[in-house]
């Protein structure tokens, strides 16, 4: 439960625009759970036995969990994909479990860098290339920088990992430098270590830029630069077109990544993406199952709150994920299609909508009308990784500048873009009232001196 | 007479600065592409595969790749190269015009800028040419006659495959080493 927004959150309860929910499709999302069997509605979340400790503590790199599994890992080899004859070994329990320490980045990225169906797929920040980066792509993590492993920001109190999404800190006034370890203050900020004034005496004017515009703004001008494209767009509504034989079709772009398949419909991939910008004040509002839509918009289904007045906000980068998804037109609410299984309601088997949509609603415990559509809607996500070395943070001219970065963040007044122009006019007035006056001035003398008077 | 004179003078300093400030608009062009970067490349990479008059691609070199590598970051350059013998042969064949082998091979440029375009950017071969007498100057007006129809995109048609020849490991960021052509 979000205590400001008083919003039930989390894996089970949310609806997004990539796989859009986990409810029916339980065995296949969560593979990305440190628990053991949640393969319904009925997984007890208090027994102590169902929390899988190998996938952050494994340190031999062998412990693998896949999707389909429920959260298990794989016990025999088995083949993987299904049908593509690649087989994954099954790790020896036994010597990962001699083997275990504090989390990597490999650890926490099995699950984060692959969120969405694939690597970079959801945040546009974290992808596999942040498991052992340069340090071009990331000052703080860079195997041949500073080596921070993911915990080392996300510093843990009870295995409670700091630095949530659903819960994010936007500005962290309190902190001060060196105020890692306050309880009551997230330690996975920037400010934690760097305090509210980071930059030297000889930058100080950068120093009063830190009230309203975020670390992040600055010091991360592209996301996705590993070399790896993240996704930027998922449009269900072309889903599952068929070839001629009855077979589904994948299809792909100039880069040879996933622009079509029938299963989930067109995609659209871009690296070095230019963030979005936009105010932020740590508030987050979701369109849940049960949220009325207007279908004629398009859906925000989260909103970061935010704004140049409520003295609480700052500017912040975010990846702004668009897409096309179902929804009740009867009801005017999302509905969740039930994709994964062997069954034949599902709609990676059978490709019919209709019993997709039927089947996941019921495991939802929601209703569905019969009637469907699909409605465009959009996800921010915040862009907090891929920190680039000072020397590549932006530039003055790209905010400050003509077409900035910040053109379409309102409430900001930015020297050297924004003019008042009764304020121009009148410095120009001056400016040309004092041309006049010199030149009436020289011309006076020069006329002065040829009467033959010196001029005075 | 002094006034003409320096009426003179004065003509020329301008029609002189007017020339230095109009001279990057007129040696190279820059145009937004309506594709995401590799499409873009895919398609003028096809173009010129298709183009006849014996054009083939000699590489795609990647300029950012040299930055990264360095420890640095910049946005997205890809370059492709490519040649055709029809128009080396006679440039390379006469000894008072060989150097112009350093414009060799022809080069387009593909980068994203910081609006987020993707962008074109090609030397007017034309003009350059017409600068070192009449052999060049032809040369080079078929070059750039054919170089409008690399970047002439038909948007009917479905994106294509990006060509990546096998990388060569070389310095200096190359995605990819010799092809054919020059």
């Amino acid at each position: 439960m979000n205590p400001e927004t008083k919003q039930r959150l989390g894996k089970k309860h949310v609806i997004n625009n990539f796989c859009t929910a986990v409810p029916s499709n339980y065995e296949f999302c969560t593979a990305c759970h440190v628990g053991y069997g949640w393969k319904d509605n009925n997984f007890d979340f208090s027994a102590q036995d169902n929390v899988d400790c190998l996938v952050c503590h494994d340190t031999t790199g062998t412990y693998r969990k896949l999707p389909g599994l429920a959260g298990h890992p794989t016990y025999k080899d088995m083949e993987f994909p299904p049908h593509s004859g690649k087989i994954v070994k099954a790790p020896d329990l036994g010597q990962v479990a001699r083997n275990v320490g504090k989390s990597s980045r490999a650890n926490c990225g099995a699950c984060h860098f692959y969120g969405g169906g694939g690597d970079a797929v959801k945040h546009g920040d974290l992808d596999s290339s942040m498991r052992d980066p340069s340090k071009y792509l990331d000052v703080h993590m860079a195997k041949d920088g500073l080596d921070f492993t993911c915990g080392t920001c996300h510093a843990t109190s009870g295995h409670q990992v700091p630095g949530s999404r659903y819960a994010p800190t936007a500005t962290d006034e309190k902190a001060g430098a060196h105020m890692r370890g306050k309880k009551d203050v997230n330690p996975s900020t920037c400010q934690a270590c760097h305090g509210t004034r980071p930059h030297p005496a000889s930058k100080t004017k950068l120093n009063d830029h830190t009230d309203r515009i975020a670390c992040q703004t600055c010091h991360i001008p592209e996301f996705a630069r590993g070399g790896i494209a993240t996704k930027m767009s998922w449009d269900w509504s072309t889903a599952g077109k068929l070839d001629k034989d009855g077979k589904p079709i994948k299809l792909k772009d100039s880069a040879g990544r996933d622009a079509y398949d029938s299963k989930k419909g067109d995609f659209r991939y871009e690296a070095n993406v230019i963030p979005e910008y936009v105010w932020f004040n740590g508030k987050v509002n979701y369109t849940l199952r049960d949220t009325r839509l207007d279908p004629s918009r398009i859906i925000r289904i989260n909103h970061f709150e935010g704004s140049p007045d409520d003295g609480k906000s700052k500017v912040w980068p975010i990846k702004r994920f668009t897409g096309k998804q179902p929804y009740d037109t009867a009801t005017n609410t999302l509905l969740i299609p039930h994709t994964f299984g062997d069954d034949d309601s599902s709609f990676w088997s059978n490709f019919n909508w209709d019993k997709a949509l039927e089947a996941g609603m019921k495991a939802a415990g929601g209703s569905f009308s019969g009637q469907y559509g699909f409605v465009s809607t959009e996800m921010s996500w915040p862009i907090t990784h891929m920190v680039a070395p000072k020397d590549d943070a932006l530039t003055c001219q790209q905010c400050h500048g003509a077409n900035g970065r910040l053109d379409k963040v309102p409430g900001l007044h930015i020297p050297g873009r924004d003019a008042n122009p009764w304020l121009d006019r009148i410095g120009w007035g001056i400016a040309l009232l004092t041309l006049l006056g010199v030149l009436a001035h020289g011309g006076a003398r020069i006329l002065m001196a040829r009467r033959g008077n010196g001029g005075h | 007479m002094i006034k003409v004179l320096l009426g003179f003078i004065a003509g020329v300093v301008v029609i002189a600065l007017g020339g230095w400030m109009m001279m990057p608009s007129l040696m190279f062009t820059e145009r937004a592409s309506p594709y995401d970067l590799e499409e873009t490349v895919a398609r003028i990479q096809h173009n010129i595969q298709n183009a006849g008059n014996g054009w083939s691609l000699s590489g795609l070199r990647n300029p950012a790749k040299a930055v990264q590598t360095d420890g640095g970051n910049v946005l997205p350059v890809l370059m492709i190269e490519a040649c055709s013998t029809q128009y080396s042969k006679p440039i390379l064949k006469d000894d008072t015009v060989r150097f112009l082998s350093i414009l060799m091979p022809c080069k387009i440029s593909i980068y994203k800028k910081n609006d987020g375009k993707v962008y074109i950017g090609t030397m007017n071969a034309g003009l350059m040419g017409k600068m070192f007498g009449p052999m060049v100057g032809e040369v080079m007006g078929r070059v750039a006659a054919d170089q409008k129809k690399f970047l002439t995109f038909d948007p009917n048609t479905p994106a294509p495959k990006m060509i990546l020849p096998a990388p060569a490991g070389a310095a200096g960021g190359a995605a990819s080493g010799g092809g054919g052509g020059c």
